[in-house]
This record gives structure tokens, sequence and C-alpha cells, in this order.
């Protein structure tokens, strides 16, 4: 059972994306901001990250930049969520590091593929 | 005439001296007769001659009579005309001096020697001035010595005052002048033919104040547009987020019915979530129209893959088409290429005109067709999306492309949208520089042509040069010194040009960036204000190619931007600008069209003081075949440019020890050899204080328009006007 880690500080769009992941069968950890996902990625390493990109205290960006730049956590994928589907966004994201990026609000079947093809190549 | 006839007194005088003589003749004859024998033929001649002068005398008299009479005549009406002549003049003084004691402005006029010829009440009253300046000896140049020695020349020499104002009378010219009680006059002097002058003056007191009151009204006006459209951003965030709760919540909510076997939630949860859709394009087209309308719609233009986004958009489209039953045909041939535009919009665009045909089309074909017309700078591409739905009649169509206003009510609740997607699309293609047309027939289908130009910088100097002036020139139009307002914004035109031309400036308008450069070549103004938010063509566009033309780069350029702006505020005589971390996707479109000319490996020198970012940086641009130089700050940046080939482009961190970008990028742009070399600015996103003031300096001023007042903006203008080694115009005193 893979494990997500999904790092949103919305209370609503939190609540909604763990339910609707758990009822697909994954398991998911919830850190309502950057500094909070990244601590719980070193100490629980996920199968996968969910990173909103607009977070308080360390904003998405920051907290994705770490986790790749750190030894234990280099190697999860990352999926941005991003409010706006503006060029700058996007590319921004991909250039933190983020493996995907999706815009919200979320399409859930186009979100469940791109995990799911996230996580098969991470699978030996 | 009458002064070469020989005079009264002569013709009385040669009358006298006939009479004497003929009487003295005729005496001498009776003498003579008296002696009788003597001389016999003297007597005759004699007589005769007595005779002769006697009539002569008394003809003599009856001309001097004659002639008396007509000159007499002739002088009465010689001297009538005199008085009336007189009587004329005289009531043209009554009337001219009437005139001038009535005028509103006060008059004066000095002759060769700047004495005072003729002056008006008024002229007295306004300059306050004494007795003895309007009618003794004094000259023009005493009165400006005792206006001077009263203080009303501040603190500048008096001398050198009445020098300037001395050589200033050999030409027309005006200014303000304020006196000691708060009025404000308007000195306008302009030389008379015979080496004197003419001075006249006008109270513009309540002029002043009413300009300015409006001058505040103006601001009063920016800001509460700047308050709603900051206010508009807020609330796209705060109305966006409760509806992506009602759309997620219901979507997750069916899924979970439909695990549950709970069919009959179903169909419910399915209307909350359409109208949750519904309400969210509501908003979305809304906000955009009304970002349009404020004009704070920005236009973000870059290499259009075309191919690539009609296979987006067609996958979006499919779904919607088939749910009508219609069939989607795609016609586009695979040597489309790609062109610059803005993508966001134009597929917003497409999206519209393809969403609009599956929509009011039923069981037909919705066909998008693109093509290519139209040659070099007038190369255009064309997106025909047509269907075979229920079509639109002349009536319909005529409301088509206005906000609110669908076809007709009906078509809301049977169709649904919300009316506004036509508007927008227009727009978007307005500002893209294209147009959006329609055909159409009841029944039988309706076709939408969306034209956008593939090189829309040609086709916005073409467009600038045959639209329709707006106001061109203002201010001071004599005036030797000119500035170039360039913005979208026509009451920034408004603002700024009043106030410029007040201070004696002669007002250039410029309405886009193409505008704007094809006026700074033509015209060469003295200081250019620039406005960095523009459509198409950007402040920062202009200002880099203001830089890099080595005939326009002298002038200097004052900045106006919004104060949220700051953080583009970085791209300086650069040809490009990225933020950190660096957007490799971008930066290799960037590098690819730059690198497109010679055709050679393309080489990259890096700037950047951090050695992994340039370590990083490296390894990606390796990658995609880069050759790569690098330098740990601006003098090493230097010292390698000075030792090899130049680079085809230059990634530049602003921020560095020993020798900052800012630096860098001046020395760069003042050598010939390095001049052209495109440098993209990487920097990171927030701008602290420090880099504030680098930019302040590399700018020679950013003004905030947000909190620039008139006096702001107009130091800043004379701060950089006088910079440059041309002298200041003559101000007020």
């Amino acid at each position: 059972m893979a494990k997500i880690l999904l790092v949103e500080d919305n209370e609503m769009n939190r609540d909604m994306l763990s339910r609707r992941l758990e009822r697909k069968g994954f398991s998911v950890l919830i850190a309502p901001d950057g500094r909070q996902g990244i601590d719980l990625a070193t100490s629980e390493t996920p199968d996968l990250i969910l990173m909103d990109m607009d977070l308080p205290v360390v904003d998405g960006w920051e907290a994705t930049r770490q986790v790749k730049a750190a030894e234990g956590t280099r190697s999860i994928p990352v999926i941005a969520l991003t409010a706006h589907a503006m060029v700058g966004d996007r590319d921004r994201a991909m250039a933190a590091g983020c493996d995907d990026y999706d815009t919200k609000p979320v399409d859930f079947p186009r979100l469940l593929g791109k995990i799911e093809t996230l996580l098969q190549r991470v699978k030996p | 005439m009458l002064a070469l006839l020989p005079g009264r007194l002569f013709w009385q005088a040669a009358a006298v001296a006939f009479v004497v003589i003929g009487a003295a003749g005729g005496a001498v004859m009776l003498s003579i007769g008296g002696l009788g024998m003597l001389g016999q033929s003297l007597v005759p001649a004699v007589l005769a001659t007595a005779i002769a002068a006697l009539v002569i005398g008394v003809l003599a008299g009856q001309i001097n009579v004659a002639l008396a009479h007509s000159m007499e005549k002739a002088r009465l009406e010689y001297e009538h005309k005199i008085e009336e002549k007189t009587a004329a003049l005289s009531h043209r003084e009554v009337e001219l001096r009437s005139t001038l004691e009535n005028m509103f402005q006060g008059v004066a006029m000095y002759d060769s020697n700047y004495k005072l010829l003729t002056w008006n009440q008024r002229f007295r009253e306004y300059l306050d001035m004494p007795e003895e300046f309007l009618t003794g000896n004094r000259t023009f140049i005493d009165y400006l010595r005792y206006v001077g020695q009263r203080g009303e020349f501040g603190d500048t020499n008096i001398e050198d005052v009445i020098k300037q104002r001395v050589e200033q009378l050999k030409r027309k010219h005006s200014f303000e002048r304020v006196r000691p009680d708060g009025t404000v006059l308007e000195v306008y002097r302009n030389p008379t033919p015979d080496g004197g002058f003419i001075a006249i003056y006008t109270d513009i007191t309540e002029r002043k104040r009413a300009e300015q009151e409006l001058t505040q009204a103006m601001e009063a006006a920016e800001a509460a547009n700047r308050v709603k459209s900051g206010f508009l951003a807020n609330m796209s965030h705060e109305l966006r987020t409760p509806l992506n709760a009602i759309i997620g919540y219901s979507q997750m909510l069916q899924e979970e019915a439909a695990d549950d076997g709970q069919e009959g939630f179903l169909p419910d949860l399915a209307k909350i979530e359409g109208a949750g859709k519904h309400l969210l394009g509501l908003i979305n087209d809304i906000l955009d129209l009304s970002k349009i309308e404020a004009g704070r719609m920005t236009v973000f233009m870059e290499d259009a893959n075309i191919a690539g986004v009609i296979t987006e958009v067609r996958g979006i489209i499919e779904p919607l088409a088939a749910k009508n039953g219609n069939q989607l045909v795609v016609e586009c041939p695979a040597t489309i290429g790609t062109f610059q535009t803005d993508v966001t919009k134009l597929k917003q665009s497409l999206l519209n005109l393809l969403s609009n045909a599956s929509k009011f089309t039923k069981n037909g074909k919705v066909t998008l067709a693109i093509s290519r017309s139209g040659a070099d700078a007038d190369e255009s591409i064309t997106f025909r999306v047509s269907d075979t739905g229920i079509g639109m009649s002349d009536e319909q169509m005529s409301k088509l492309f206005q906000a609110f206003a669908q076809a007709d009510s009906s078509t809301t609740r049977k169709f649904g949208g919300t009316g506004l997607g036509l508007a927008i699309t227009r727009h978007f293609a307005r500002m893209l520089g294209g147009d959006v047309t329609v055909s159409s027939e009841p029944g039988k289908g309706s076709a939408f042509t969306l034209v956008l130009p593939m090189h829309p910088d040609a086709a916005a100097q073409a467009a600038a040069a045959t639209a329709s002036p707006k106001r061109a020139v203002s201010g001071d139009i004599q005036s030797e010194r000119t500035v170039l307002v360039v913005d979208d914004d026509e009451t920034v035109h408004d603002l700024v040009g009043t106030m410029l031309g007040r201070e004696g400036y002669r007002v250039l308008h410029a309405r886009s960036g193409q505008e704007a450069l094809t006026l700074a070549r033509t015209e060469h103004p003295d200081a250019i204000t620039l406005d960095v938010m523009m459509p198409q063509m950007d402040g920062w566009s202009v200002l880099t190619t203001l830089k890099s033309d080595a005939t326009l780069a002298e002038i200097p350029v004052v900045m106006l931007t919004m104060l949220n702006e700051r953080a583009i505020a970085l791209q300086l005589g650069a040809s490009g600008y990225l933020t950190k971390p660096v957007d490799w996707a971008q930066l290799s479109a960037i590098l690819k069209r730059l690198g497109r000319r010679d055709g050679a490996t393309a080489s990259v020198l890096i700037v950047e003081d951090d050695s992994e970012v340039r370590d990083m940086t490296r390894r990606m641009l390796e990658r995609i075949g880069m050759q790569i130089g690098e330098a740990a700050n601006g003098e090493e940046g230097l010292a390698w440019l000075a030792q090899n080939p130049a680079p085809s482009v230059i990634l530049l961190d602003l921020m560095m020890p020993v020798m900052d970008g800012f630096e860098f990028l001046d020395r760069i742009r003042q050598n010939d050899k390095w001049r052209d070399l495109p440098v993209v600015v990487v920097t990171a996103k927030a701008l602290d204080a420090k880099e504030m003031e680098l930019l302040r300096r590399m700018t020679q001023k950013v003004i905030d328009k947000g909190a620039s007042t008139g006096v702001d903006l107009r130091a800043a203008i004379r701060d950089v006007v006088k910079k440059s080694s041309k002298p200041v115009p003559a101000t007020t005193a």
C-alpha cells in the first residue's frame, strides 16, 4: 500500500483529496505547511509527495528544493499542485525539481493517472 | 499746390505796384502834356504804358481777390479735414484706451530703450508698479532691479536674472510668475519690430487651482482604480476557493455513492457539480472581462507550437463534441510551424469557439481548419471553426460579441454558457493584433474565423502608423526641451502631459512600445517616461531596445512602475530574464531563439558567484549541447570576455561580490564589441532594499506610480534631464 504525503494548507482541499486517495487504497499523510511537509518527508519517507505550491511558513518551491536536496528524500517523486496554469508557475515548479505538476481545481482521475505513472517508475 | 502759386502778398504787391506805376505814368503824361511841344512821340508811348499799367494793376487786383478766395476755400477745407482726422484719431484713442482698460489682461509696451510707451491700469495693478516706473525715465531694467531688490527672484543673483530676462526679450516667450500675494500670472512677451517689446500679463490663479483640482481628482480616480484592481485580484481567490470545494466534494460524493451502491444520489450530486462548474466558468469570465476593461490584462508572448496547442485543445473538445453526437474534424497542415503569441489566450479562444460550436450543433460536424496566408510582415494564421448547427440570424449575429448578451435569453437556458466567452475571445484576438469574425445562416450552421498575425511586432508598428492619433503633442509646443511619455493608460498622458507642459516641456505621446520607439527615433526627446505594463510590447522591452540602439541609448529614461511589479524590474538592458531557480525549458527556448542566427554551436557565459548554482547550470546547458564559459563575478566576467570569442548569450546573476551584475551590464553596454551581446538576467524572486537601490541607480529613477504625486515625477524628470549637458529651460521666478 503506497504512502502519499499531501502537503496542502487549505482544509477543505486537504479533506477532499485525502479521502478520495484513501478510498483508492493509498495511505495518506498530511502536512499543513511547507516546514511540516519537509519534516514529515524526512521522517516518514513516503512513496510520493503531492505538494501545493502556495504554502505558509515555507512555500512549495522551497520545500521541494529542500526535499530534492536531502539525501534521504531526494528520490521521492513530487507532484506540484498549482492554482494557476500560468506558464511561469508551471516551469518554476519543474525547475524546483518537481517530477510532474497538475492544476487546481484538481481533476481527480487525471491526477490519479499521474500518481500511478510516477509510482510505476520508482518500482524496480 | 497752393504753395507753388505765388502768395497773396505777391499779387497784392504787384497790384499796388502797377497801379502806382500807372498813376505815376498818368501824372507824368499830364505834366508832359502841359509842356505840349516837347515829346509828341513820347506821349502816346508813356500814355500807353500808363494805361497798360493801370489795367494790369486792376487785373492783378482781381487775380488777387480770386486767388485769395480760392486759397481761403482750400485752407478751410484743409483745416476741416485736419479736424476730422484729429477727431477720428482722438476717437480711436478713446476706443483703444477703453479696450486696454477693459481688458482682463495687463498690457505694457516698451520701446527699444525699454522705456514704457503704453500700458493699462490692469498692468499696473498686477505688477503693483509704483508711479515712478510708469511716468518717469525709468526703464524695464530699472523695474526688474526694483523687483529683485524686493526679493521676488528668491535667492538667485539679481543681476544674473536681469541679464537672463533681457536675453529672453529677443524672442517670444512666456512663463509663470507667482506674486507675493499668491496670484499666479502668466507672462507673455513678444519683441516688436522697432526693437522694443510688448508684455501681456494674464491672471491664471483660477486656472491653476482648477488644474490642481483636476489633478487631484485624477489621482483619486487612479487610486480608486487600483483599489478596485486589487480587490478583484483578491476576490478571484476568495471566489474560487469555496467553489472548488463545492465541485470537489460533489465529485467525491458521487464516487462514494457509486461505490456504496447508492445510485439514487448520483443525479442530484451531478447537478451540484454542474452548477458549481457553471458558476466557476462565470466567475472566470467575469474576472477576465474586468481585467480587460481595467486595462490590466497583460499579454505574454512566446513561441507557440501550433500543432501542440491544437492537440491539447482537441483532447478537451472531443468529449464535449461527442456528448451532442457531433463529429470533430481537425484540418491542420503538418508544416504549420510556430509563431509568436500568447499561448494561454490562444487556447482559451479556441476552446471558446469550439465549445460554442459543439453546444449549438447536434449530431452534426464541428470543423477546425488552420491555414497560413500573406507574406513577410503581413503573414497571418487563420483558425476557422465551423459547424453544421442551428446557425444565427443577422440580428442574433449583431449582438454576438457583446458581453452578457447571448443570442437571446432562451439560449442560456437551453444551451448553457456565460455569454461572455465571445466578448473575451474578441478582446484577446485584438490584443494579439488580430480579430474574430463570424458568418452564419439560420439552420445551416456558423463559421467563426480567428485571424492572428504571425509577426505581431511588425503588425503593431503598421497599426500604430495608421491609427488615428489621439493627442500626439502637448505642453509648451515652442519649447526646445522635449519629453516623450510612453503609456497605454490615457489618464497618465493627461496627467503627466499637463504637468510637464506646465514645466515648460514639449510633450510627445506614445501609447505603445512600438509607437514609442518610432517617436524616439524621429524626435530624439531629451527624456522618456516609460510605463512598465503595456500590452504587446512592455516597458522593459522598450527599455532594452532603447539601450541597445546607439542613437537612443543616451536618452535618460524614467520608469513608471506599479508597486507590485517591482520584481520584474530587473530586466535592465537585458534580452531576457528568469527567476531563480533557473527555468531550463524557458532558458533553452530563449537560447534557441538567440542562437538561431549563427547556426554554429551556441556558447554561454555564466556569470554567477554561487559555485553550486554555476555547476548545476553548466551541467544543464552542456546537456543541451552548449559550450560553457564561467565567471564568479562581474570582473571575472569582463576578463573572460576580453580573452574569449563572444558567447551567444550571457547568463548574468545580479548579486555578486567584487562587481555586481548591474555594473557588469553597464560596462558591457559601453563597449562596442559587447554592446549587442544578449544578456539573460537571473535573479531571486524577491527584491530586497539593496537590490532596489542598485535598481534605482541603473534606471535613473524608478517611480512608483502608486505613490507618485506630480511633484515626484517632475523632480525626477528635472533631475534626470539636468544630468545631461544641456541647460534647463527658464522657469518661474
